[in-house]
């Protein structure tokens, strides 16, 4: 499975729909992570906090390819996809492991994935810099193959990720 | 001496670690401190309150490799508030793994925009092991390394340290399973339950 997650809403009419899923979540309704650890020891695999977020988890988990759309600001991302980000700790364990010679945890039926992340906001040298790293951290901790950052401007992004999505479709 | 603002910017902030290490922060700093935590509705009054310190020392878990999006929401209503005379800002992270190093990524992002948006950097405590240490013989290092921060900023000086317990990668390993196992053990879940490869849906 293929999956498309931006943080804004995006005009794509070359999708194919059939292997490809893409999910806006400025639409959706998704609150903070509360650090409660429900998710890793109450109920485990399953967030506590039953909103949008709860359906947009498992798809990232069983999803080969991810192409994540996402503001960046100081070298982070926006806070709409941090807010995913964060809320998707169910698909871990709260159990650590040796990865890469460094404690992380314990990943649960994640499939291994093959990550592009599109960054548009904040393009300052700095910013893009520490976002490399933080997408080199990303990938230690969310199963990420490989993975590459591509940076557009905001007059860009659309044809940025149809570019993206057109490499998908012909590999 | 100089008043200094703690501001808590964990999501569970009430219940948090980092609450215990802004108590310890507010027990070795000889100047006087004021707690605030992060919360939805809070984040003009945090901008008002701190115009009244010099100091701020922000205090906070490692989330997904980086801010807390609790912290960031608040940082990003102080970007369009910010006080009318200079701002240091310091920071104390933690982070549940055994490197502190892995607090790295989060403490460029803020120095970051300490720079956009004209706060000074000041000084840093990164702590790994940040969720049990403080249960632990090896919280005297945090204390010492805490009052360090604090003197530090009462000097005005940007310095980083750095602090985890001194195990070895697999006696840690072994703790944390330990840790949580018992945490679940509390919930009534079992170590077997809490490892399920199952993720719903």
């Amino acid at each position: 499975m293929k999956l498309i997650l931006s943080d804004t809403p995006l005009r794509l009419p070359e999708i194919d729909r059939a292997s490809v899923e893409w999910i806006d979540l400025s639409a959706l309704n998704i609150t903070n992570c509360v650090g409660c650890f429900g998710c890793w020891t109450k109920t485990p695999g399953k967030c506590v906090i039953r909103d949008d977020a709860v359906r947009v988890y498992p798809r990232i988990a069983a999803s080969s390819h991810v192409l994540y759309v996402s503001r960046i600001q100081y070298g982070s991302y926006g806070t709409t996809m941090k807010t995913m980000l964060e809320r998707a700790i169910p698909v871990q364990q709260a159990f650590i492991r040796l990865w890469h010679g460094e404690t992380h945890h314990v990943q649960r039926r994640v499939v291994p994935k093959q990550a592009v992340i599109v960054a548009y906001g904040d393009l300052s040298e700095e910013s893009k810099e520490i976002f490399q790293q933080l997408i080199a951290r990303n990938a230690h901790n969310m199963s990420f193959e490989t993975y590459r950052v591509v940076f557009a401007t905001q007059d860009k992004l659309e044809q940025t990720v149809e570019n993206e999505v057109q490499a998908w479709q012909k590999s | 001496m100089a008043k200094i603002m703690i501001i808590n910017g964990s999501p569970r902030a009430p219940k948090s670690n980092s609450k215990r290490y802004a108590e310890l922060f507010a027990k070795a700093c000889p100047a006087e401190t004021e707690y605030f935590a992060v919360r939805k509705t809070n984040h003009l009054a945090l901008c008002c309150a701190m115009q009244e310190v010099s100091d701020v020392l922000l205090v906070f878990p490692l989330y997904a490799d980086g801010i807390p999006v609790t912290l960031m929401r608040f940082l990003d209503t102080l970007a369009q508030n910010t006080p009318q005379h200079p701002v240091r800002i310091s920071v104390m992270i933690n982070c549940g793994f055994l490197e502190p190093e892995q607090n790295d990524i989060a403490v460029k992002m803020l120095r970051l925009y300490c720079r956009q948006n004209g706060f000074a950097s000041g000084s840093v405590l990164q702590i790994g092991s940040g969720e049990a240490i403080l249960s632990t013989p090896f919280r005297i290092l945090v204390r010492a390394k805490i009052k360090r921060l604090a003197a530090a900023m009462l000097a005005g000086q940007e310095r980083t340290w750095k602090v985890t317990m001194p195990l070895s990668k697999g006696l840690f390993l072994k703790a944390s399973t330990r840790y949580w196992v018992s945490y679940g053990k509390r919930n009534g879940v079992t170590k077997e339950q809490m490892a399920t490869m199952q993720i719903e849906g």
